[in-house]
């Protein structure tokens, strides 16, 4: 009795042993053979797959039948979004221009196509909304901590010591300041959070673009203001994504649609971090780039601008032929974890005629 | 009386299951009203790349789901560039589940490559590729090559070290011991490399939550065990039947040696696998020095065996010798075709379990056939040059 016990006992031992290593060896290899999905990658490999795509570089263009992932934050529709604020006079004629903004830390942002992110916010986005006023104007800022930590609103610019947003700490839950100053210089700047640590409070989101205008106003064109951000997700100081605007790939797969012969003014303001660089590289073309966008005088013709942290200006270009031009940074690396963009350059519909004349005669 | 008897059967068996009873209460509290216990952390996912293969214009990585909660794979990436990539069956990976990361990508042999897998809340994984070489495709020329491997390393070393039969026939019975002790020696070294081994690959490729170490431990006892019960039934039934009991012993030996070079095979056929060919040149030649030994270890034995000589002798050598050393080919096979790195933990442990048996045997063999004593100068001296020789060699190759 007491034998075949421990006989049973050794056998099943070396029974479940034996299972157990095949198991975990032949389980990867049962994988059902029936493939559907066929994908093509940029490169024009044809790969057909039985699983699913995952892939923020995907095109729809490319693969017509495969349903884009859509984040709930929309840069397109951010690029071309102008916050003027409240606007009433005072007494003595000046324009009063009031602004809300509501700082949060408990955000989740769909960064990439299903990575879901921790964000602080003004506004609710990252970025936060673009604020803009004319030179001399009064801004005023109404400003709430809805979060869970002390959070300022510090705007690059000129201002009294106390509007600064850095000794001012406005406690969380509901903590509230105003901050109030003379809109200048003319330029393009950014605004952040300034509570320690600072790193941390941008990183995690909490940044916009504030434009001050000429009293004189600048040319017409079709505007657009792009921040260079990046987010990283895993916490081991570096991005894990790069983009213009927070979404990695967003405009190269939705490209912003532009005319021939229009003059294009973009606002572009650097905010990453970690990286001691970031630059920018249009294609097919040149700008004229006005640093800080302090001067109406363009400092240089160029195609490629190298910005530190929270380094800024204005570029102003128009396209000549209709196509679809690439924009991106020239650290490849960077573009390769999305920050890339395309502009679809269409035949502009008011200047097409006059065109045609002038070749004409 | 009869009904007593019946009661006190009852109460041992209601005394077993109180306990029990109790160990179910336990659970179930810790799962129901006492759940909140458990809330106190916050469980972190993680994820194990197992295996990486190199096909075609793609990068296939299997990936297990080894953390404590379910997670999905959102993007994948080639030394820190996202690239596009198709996850099957699905992105939904539950514990332990595993998926298969294609990645179209066109990789240079012998390059090193990071694979990045990237999760729903962003967290990065990262696996290194130290040379990316092409999957082996399972093909008759192949297993060709890799039953000349391993006829190389296992089967001719071992013949070639059971040659030294007539001269250990011939020695006194002090140097007897010091060439047994010398092979228990050698087989130490060889169980405590295996461990190191096993606990290696399971360090580099299994995750955390197969308690590698504990793994290991286990796997070696429990294949000591079975061995330890299974030879003593053999050398306890020899004793009574025409098979002698040296010749018990040896066979002993050599099916130890057996699963240990199945081990070794396994090594051998990953590591071309995985493209590590200097890598694997450098196994070969070891493991062909080492098991020199092995042959040995099987002849120590056997040449105190009476009544064996001439063609029936030779006979039984050469089927010893294929115990032990023909394991090393069908190691090479798995390894080279079907590698997963639990498998060769599992069969590493396995193989220095096996090791330890052999050492136990041969110290018992001694003990028996000499003076009940273990401390003699030929034993403790024999022991000491087997290690040392052992370490020696593996500097030196
Ligand atoms: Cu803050």
């Amino acid at each position: 009795m007491k034998k075949s016990h421990s006989r049973i006992m050794i056998a099943s031992i070396s029974v479940i042993i034996v299972m157990s290593a095949l198991y975990f060896t032949f389980t990867e290899d049962i994988i059902a053979q029936q493939e559907d999905t066929v994908f093509v990658t940029h490169s024009g490999s044809v790969i057909k797959t039985t699983g699913e795509i995952i892939d923020p570089v995907y095109s729809t263009l490319l693969n017509p039948e495969y349903t884009e992932s859509t984040v709930e934050f929309d840069p397109m529709e951010y690029l071309r979004e102008f916050n003027y604020g409240k606007v009433s006079q005072l007494p003595d004629g000046t324009t009063l221009r009031e602004f809300t903004i509501i700082a949060e830390d408990d955000k989740i942002m769909e960064v990439s196509p299903g990575v879901f992110f921790n964000v602080w916010t003004f506004n609710g986005t990252v970025p936060g909304p673009t604020i803009r006023a004319t030179e001399g104007d009064i801004v005023r800022i109404n400003f709430i901590n809805n979060g869970s930590k002390p959070h300022t609103m510090h705007f690059h610019g000129i201002h009294p010591a106390e509007m600064d947003g850095v000794f001012e700490i406005v406690g969380q839950g509901g903590g509230r300041f105003t901050y109030e100053f003379e809109a200048g210089p003319v330029g393009v700047h950014p605004y952040h959070c300034h509570v320690m640590p600072v790193e941390e409070h941008i990183v995690r989101g909490m940044y916009g673009v504030y434009i001050v205008d000429p009293k004189e106003g600048r040319p017409a064109a079709d505007e657009m203001v792009m921040v260079l951000n990046g987010f990283d997700t895993d916490f081991d100081t570096e991005n894990n994504f790069y983009a213009a605007n927070s979404i990695p790939f967003y405009y190269q797969n939705n490209p912003i649609q532009i005319n021939t012969n229009e003059l294009i003014r973009i606002y572009v303001v650097n905010m990453v971090e970690f990286d001691p660089i970031n630059n920018l590289h249009l294609h097919a073309n040149l700008f004229y780039y006005y640093p800080t966008g302090t001067s109406l005088v363009p400092s240089f013709y160029t195609d490629m601008i190298t910005l530190s942290q929270t380094e800024r200006g204005i570029m102003e270009f128009e396209y000549e032929y209709p196509g679809k031009y690439l924009f991106h940074a020239h650290k490849i690396e960077f573009s390769e974890k999305g920050w890339v963009g395309i502009f679809q350059v269409n035949d502009n519909p008011d200047q097409k005629s006059q065109l045609e004349i002038e070749y004409g005669t | 009386m009869e009904l007593d008897n019946k009661s006190s059967k009852g109460k041992i068996i209601l005394s077993g299951i109180i306990p029990f009873a109790f160990l179910v209460l336990l659970i179930a509290y810790i799962f129901g009203p006492g759940s909140d216990l458990l809330d106190l952390g916050v469980p972190l996912p993680e994820i194990t790349m197992e295996k990486v293969d190199f096909v075609d214009s793609e990068i296939r990585v299997t990936v297990r789901n080894t953390g404590p909660i379910p997670v999905e794979i959102v993007m994948a990436d080639i030394n820190d560039r996202i690239q596009p990539a198709a996850i099957e069956p699905d992105r939904f990976l539950e514990r332990y589940e595993t998926a298969l990361v294609r990645i179209p990508f066109a990789w240079n042999e012998a390059e090193p490559y990071r694979i990045g897998l990237t999760i729903e809340d962003g967290t990065r994984f990262e696996k290194e590729i130290e040379a990316a070489a092409p999957a082996l495709e399972p093909s008759l020329e192949l297993v060709g090559f890799f039953a000349i491997i391993g006829t190389y390393v296992g089967i001719i070393p071992v013949m070639i070290g059971l040659l030294w039969l007539p001269f250990i026939r011939k020695i006194s019975k002090n140097k007897y011991h010091f060439f047994l002790a010398l092979t228990a020696g050698l087989l130490l070294f060889l169980g405590i490399d295996s461990i190191e081994e096993a606990l290696d690959v399971s360090e580099e490729n299994l995750a955390g939550s197969f308690n590698g170490a504990l793994l290991v431990a286990t796997v070696v006892v429990l294949s000591f065990l079975g061995l330890y019960y299974s030879s003593e039934k053999l050398i306890r039934r020899a004793a009574s039947s025409r098979i002698a009991k040296p010749t018990a012993i040896a066979l002993m030996i050599s099916i130890g040696i057996g699963l240990h070079n199945f081990g070794e095979g396994l090594a051998i056929g990953a590591a071309v696998g995985l493209g590590s060919i200097a890598f694997s040149t450098f196994l070969i030649v070891g493991f062909a020095l080492h098991n020199t030994t092995e042959g040995i270890a099987i002849a120590a034995p056997m040449s105190r065996g009476k009544a064996l000589i001439g063609k029936a002798l030779i006979g039984k050598l050469a089927v010893l010798g294929l115990i032990a050393g023909s394991p090393a080919i069908f190691g090479a096979w798995v390894g080279g075709f079907v590698y997963s790195p639990f498998t060769s933990v599992i069969f590493l442990a396995v193989g220095a379990g096996a090791i330890f048996q052999v050492i136990i045997t041969i110290l018992r063999w001694i003990r028996e056939e000499g003076d009940k004593n273990l401390s003699s100068a030929a034993v403790v001296s024999g022991f000491a040059a087997g290690m040392l020789v052992m370490y020696l060699t593996s500097i030196l190759v």
